[in-house]
């Protein structure tokens, strides 16, 4: 008896296998139409809290538009959206607006699925003045546009208010070069025995650091005006940068606490370090769970140079070709829908990005969002100063991640004590290896 | 007597080290956000909002349900796949047998994400996108089951096998009636191991679906998870601690199994 269980274990379950196999669902994300309703997929990477504020957006264009539907489907992180696409694009499969973060702006823009967004604008006349030139700047390849940019942020240094205080530095008056840092970490070191500065190991607060200097990341114009052949990473002001960080290693007023954006809020936000570096898009988040005052402050500049601003960081959207004509214009009133200021202004309330629509800047719910985070501004402001030149605008590059990889794997040499010259050196051959 | 007390210690010791994540997300889990960034161990009340968040921001059950189909579904198509072909290279003779069965090994030399792509374009081909077969099928062949299992169909006695032909025994008779039931230990640790590293899927799963209506807890847990931005850690920890249930559930059943398994062959011979 015992030994016909496993037996007909087996077969009683592969015939359940297969029952569930001929009657498994299914259900096609893909758009078809109904009563005239036009259905667009959109996917998109937005989780978390944001995705819940983000579904909130698409359902009331839903409800208001009548004739389009937009299908929105979360497909994992930017990487994650990115290996689905490398795959689906160019199938039928592909959906009509792609979601996706700037560094994989020239593999998309070079893409033969992505239809340029210049094309929509020009059919219209649509009036990209009302956008912020920064922010249209990133995602400019050749005089095309290649996708509207939806969410913008940029990077600023975070200050605890009350550790100023307590330590005699002024709280109104922050530090704003590399040395008045160092001094101020020393300070806060001595005082309380807590660290003064940190920032996660993310490639992407060099690429910041570099741009306030108005420093190119790659040759020919950061790839703007032509392939790029070197990395300009070791230059001087690159070294700056390293020769900063390895300084506060080596005056134990530093510490890494990891190479996640995470990393750095927790001793932060429990008081066990001073200044650190953070995504202005988690201003709100950082200053509501902080049991004490926080104020932001620009990024700073070695001595002597004046800061540049910032580079723009979240995400644009681009259309497809893989659908109809009546999709693609289904999509492109969607993606005009996402940057109107009233929208514009919603999503920079609700999440901590700043609007790249101007006239967002002046609608009530988000005039009140800044009353009442006076911080977020900072971003806002850091923006409007930047200057719309290539060095701005990031290294344009398909390796874009590879390169911040990179830089980290450097970073982490330096607080282990490797020299942040050879360090440097090092990283700039590879990624002249990766530009080969 | 001291000796036992000791190792006991040191059993318990490490069983906590072990286990430490895992207390520490249940604990979070009922913690509020200020509570985990000031890095406190204990919540100071206990109370179920991010319980009731998780619900409430993604459809958990329904995530779970899908999760448990398709890793049934790949566990007993493991388990049927690396059976009947551990069979056929240990009890069929057959010209090129070795050679095939070491072709079929080398596979394992390749890391599955490099025929992530292939795999993809077939199940995109054959129009199962958002299907349990597409969720699944490319799983069913294991080198690791077939090798697990061959191993142990082999230890059973050739006298077995000889005696059965002997009796006008058919081979797919001695396939169920003697080879699968002696070798239920194996065939246990299989399936345990087939459905959680299904369980486990993420990318996979996200590649082939574009439909909330099959998709997985992974998926689920990392629409929890904000891309830029802070994350509530006690929402995303709650959510952890429901996808862990069935899991550690079906481990606590799987190793009585396994060790039923392993000593009964052990006394038997």
């Amino acid at each position: 008896m015992n030994r016909n269980i496993f037996g007909s274990f087996l077969f009683v379950s592969l015939i359940v296998v297969f029952g569930l196999m001929a009657c498994s669902n299914k259900t096609d994300g893909g758009s078809e139409e109904d009563n005239d309703i036009i259905s667009v997929t959109f996917w998109h990477s937005m989780s978390g809290e944001n995705g819940t504020n983000f579904e909130e957006i698409v359902e009331e264009f839903n409800n208001q538009s009548d004739n389009i539907h937009i299908e929105s489907v979360y497909q994992g992180s930017y990487t994650d959206l990115i290996t689905k696409i490398r795959a689906m694009g160019n199938t039928d499969e592909a959906p009509a607006i792609i979601q996706a973060s700037g560094t994989n702006r020239k593999y998309l823009a070079e893409s033969d699925f992505v239809e340029p967004m210049q094309k929509f604008i020009d059919e219209e006349d649509f009036d990209t003045s009302q956008l912020e030139e920064n922010a249209l700047n990133r995602y400019v390849i050749e005089d095309t546009l290649y996708s509207m940019p939806f969410s913008t942020s940029n990077a600023v240094m975070y200050y605890n208010k009350d550790m100023f205080r307590e330590v005699g530095l002024d709280p109104d008056n922050p530090p704003q070069t590399f040395s008045e840092i160092e001094d101020a970490a020393q300070k806060i070191k001595d005082a309380t025995g807590n660290y003064g500065f940190t920032m996660a190991t993310i490639g992407w607060y060099f690429e910041q650091l570099l741009a306030n200097q108005g420093e190119l990341y790659l040759d020919n114009d950061n790839g703007f005006s032509g392939e790029p052949t070197k990395s300009l990473v070791n230059e001087e002001a690159g070294q700056g940068i390293f020769q900063w960080l390895d300084n506060m290693n080596k005056a134990e007023t530093f510490k890494n606490y990891g190479s996640d954006w995470e990393d750095p809020r927790a001793p932060f936000l429990a008081g066990q370090v001073g200044i650190y570096f953070d995504s202005s898009a988690n201003i709100r988040e950082v200053v509501k769970q902080a049991p004490f005052e926080i104020a932001t402050a620009p990024l700073p500049v070695p001595d002597g140079v004046e800061p540049h601003g910032a580079t723009v960081g979240g995400n644009s959207n681009y259309i497809t070709n893989k659908v109809s004509e009546e999709e693609q214009k289904a999509a492109w009133e969607f993606i005009k829908y996402t940057v109107s200021p009233g929208v514009q202004a919603k999503w920079a309330s609700v999440t901590g990005y700043f609007p790249v629509t101007k006239a967002a800047n002046e609608e009530d719910v988000l005039k009140e969002t800044y009353d009442e985070f006076p911080q977020m501004l900072t971003a806002v402001e850091v923006n409007n100063k930047t200057p719309a030149e290539p060095a701005m605008s990031g290294p344009l590059s398909d390796d874009g991640e590879q390169f911040r990889s990179i830089i980290e794997a450097a970073q982490e040499k330096v607080y282990e004590g490797e020299d942040p010259k050879k360090a440097l050196d090092e990283a700039a051959e590879k990624i002249n290896d990766l530009l080969k | 007597m001291m000796r036992k007390i000791f190792f006991y210690i040191i059993l318990c010791i490490s069983a906590l080290l072990l286990f430490a994540p895992i207390l520490y997300a249940v604990s979070a889990s009922f913690m509020t956000p200020q509570e985990i960034y000031a890095g406190a161990l204990f919540p100071s009340s206990i109370n179920f909002d991010a319980y009731k968040e998780v619900v409430n921001s993604i459809p958990l059950f329904h995530f779970l349900w899908v999760s448990f189909v398709m890793s049934f579904m790949v566990m007993v198509g493991q388990l049927a796949v690396s059976s009947l072909s551990a069979y056929a290279f240990v009890f069929i003779p057959f010209k090129g047998r070795n050679l095939i069965f070491f072709l079929f090994l080398s596979t394992m030399l390749i890391p599955w994400e490099a025929t992530i792509i292939p795999n993809f374009l077939t199940i995109m081909k054959l129009d199962w996108l958002n299907t349990y077969q597409g969720l699944t099928f490319p799983f069913f062949a294991l080198p690791f089951g077939i090798f697990l299992l061959r191993q142990h169909f082999l230890t059973i006695p050739k006298e077995i096998w000889e005696s059965a032909q002997v009796d006008g025994c058919s081979r797919l008779r001695f396939f169920y009636k003697f080879a699968l039931p002696l070798s239920k230990s194996s065939l246990s640790a299989l399936a345990v191991y087939g459905f959680l590293t299904t369980w486990n899927k993420y990318l996979w799963p996200l590649l082939v679906t574009n439909d909330n209506s099959v998709r997985t807890v992974q998926i689920g847990l990392k629409m929890l998870i904000a891309q830029e931005g802070s994350s509530q850690w006690n929402v995303v920890m709650a959510a952890v601690v429901v996808i862990l249930l069935p899991t550690l559930f079906l481990l606590f059943i799987g190793i009585k199994y396994i060790r039923e398994g392993l000593t009964a062959g052990a006394v038997k011979g």
